[in-house]
């Protein structure tokens, strides 16, 4: 069920001017590959997804994702296809669960059969059937994640971005949530950039690539055994190290 | 919190309650029968239908024009904010009676707005047209200032996510914003309502006729005394309030309370 075949690169240059330091960042990605985005907290890792998504706008540099310019001119986030998923599940707290769901397919698409079946594929892989009435503002953190995150692949975005989405999930439901999002993203063909700064979780999310920053600077890239072998700086080596 | 304060709070309530409605107690006072003759209740009659009317109308250009402005104000700088708010409470900081000097000589028959408004058959004193816009200078800031108020307190994350879940930023508004802010913007245009549907100062200048309630209020006491006042005042309550309440009602019916 792959919607897109044609490998296209999202390639990005974000420049953004914080308080503390610049955040300067270039990144490529191929259709359908996956890059993990390592650091300490406050490195710029979020700042950079939020400037792909339209969250935040650069202060300079460029963001094209399969040939469409997001980044400058800043493209209206409705026309991105991004989906963007971050530790604040940040659900309409006025709808169910199920129209939160459905919330971004059109209306004449809530009717199509293949439609259907890919929302009842989410319900059931995602344990959303006993929610499904419910409302969203009565539901629990850890399925409110769940729910979050059957809201954005319902729309099957070309581009996942991930800041974090499984911080402060018990193990078993952050080992299913990302066993089933690799699944996906190997059968639907979107490209994911995930952020974390637990190594264990981005290494199953991305096992492919990642990119290490620093006080907003890329200071390593590569596979996960080069990181291991022969880390950058004294700063990572302390976050690779088991506690 | 316990039985003990919660009763207390219970009892703190209720003298409020009671310090807000006790003026009310003077529709009681004796000051003879009530008059309710023809020759009062026909003005009076006229009165409501033109408050309700006119205030009405008032309202939906206070809300069309209104919110559009509320959410440009959102997102404004801080500083921008603040000018914005200054230009909002200059209207209602002026005593309504300053207003309705103010608006009478800005649109009256001897400035450039007013004759060219005379040239269109838009006349600017004593006419409907002059009731309407006068209630929406009264109610304008009341409402945009809430407004404001309600539409921040939106999480702008939530309208971001509705973008980028393909949402256009009028469905966005639509689905998300306006949902999430309706208690607020019925708060700011209850209060609205309440002001400019109350408003004497301002209209006894701009537009004595036709006469709301205000005016016919202080007609039937200059004319009959206060006997003539009470039945007009027990009308008052009763066309005025039920509007606003039902705003408040509907905006809190929570659809999964």
């Amino acid at each position: 069920m792959c919607w897109r075949s044609a490998i296209a690169m999202l390639k990005a240059h974000i420049i953004k001017r914080r308080r503390e330091f610049t955040v300067n960042v270039a990144l490529e990605l191929e259709q359908g590959s996956s890059l993990g985005l390592f650091g300490a907290s406050g490195t710029g890792k979020s700042t950079v997804l939020a400037c792909i998504a339209g969250i935040e706008e650069p202060d300079d540099g460029q963001v094209d994702l399969n040939g469409d310019r997001f980044f400058p001119p800043s493209l209206p986030l409705h026309r991105r296809s991004v989906g963007y998923l971050t530790q604040e599940p940040g659900l309409f707290p006025h709808l169910r669960v199920s129209e939160n769901i459905c919330f971004g397919i059109p209306r004449n698409g809530i009717h199509d059969p293949e439609q259907v079946r890919w929302i009842e594929t989410l319900r059931d892989r995602l344990k959303l059937g006993p929610l499904w009435h419910a409302p969203a503002s009565h539901i629990s953190g850890g399925q409110a994640r769940r729910v979050a995150l059957a809201r954005m692949l319902a729309r099957k975005p070309r581009l996942v971005l991930l800041d974090e989405p499984f911080a402060g999930l018990d193990r078993d439901l952050v080992r299913e949530l990302i066993n089933d999002l690799v699944d996906w993203a190997h059968t639907l063909g979107f490209s994911m950039i995930a952020v974390d700064h637990q190594a264990e979780v981005l290494k199953r999310l991305c096992p492919s690539r990642v990119v290490v920053l620093e006080k907003g600077e890329i200071v390593q890239s590569g596979s996960w055994s080069e990181l291991y072998n022969s880390p950058a700086t004294a700063l990572l080596r302390s976050l690779l190290a088991p506690l | 919190m316990s039985l003990h304060r919660q009763w207390l709070a219970r009892i703190g309530a209720a003298l409020f309650a009671v310090f807000l409605l006790y003026p009310f107690t003077a529709l009681f006072t004796r000051i003879g029968p009530w008059e309710w003759t023809q020759e009062i209740r026909s003005p009076a009659l006229a009165s409501v239908r033109v408050s309700l009317l006119l205030t009405s109308l008032a309202m939906v250009v206070i809300v069309a024009l209104g919110t559009p402005v509320a959410l440009y104000i959102i997102r404004c700088t801080t500083r921008e904010r603040l000018v914005w708010q200054a230009v909002l409470l200059i209207p209602i900081l002026l005593p309504p009676l300053a207003l309705g000097i103010l608006l009478t000589l800005a649109f009256g028959p001897y400035t450039y707005v007013g004759t060219s408004l005379e040239h269109y058959g838009i006349v600017m004193t004593n006419s409907a047209t002059a009731f309407i816009v006068t209630q929406v200078y009264v109610g304008m800031g009341y409402y945009v200032l809430g407004a404001v108020a309600a539409l921040d307190s939106v999480p702008v994350i939530l309208q971001k996510q509705a973008a980028l879940l393909g949402l256009t930023p009028a469905k966005v508004f639509l689905r998300v914003t306006l949902p999430l802010a309706r208690l607020g913007l019925a708060v700011a245009l209850t209060i609205a309502w309440v002001r400019a549907i109350g408003e004497f100062g301002a209209v006894v200048v701009t537009a004595y006729y036709p006469s709301g309630m205000p005016v016919q209020l202080w007609v039937n006491l200059q004319s009959f005394g206060l006997p003539a006042v009470m039945p007009l005042l027990i009308v008052f309550l009763a066309v005025a309030l039920p509007l606003p309440w039902l705003v408040h009602v509907l905006a809190q019916r929570h659809r999964h309370a």
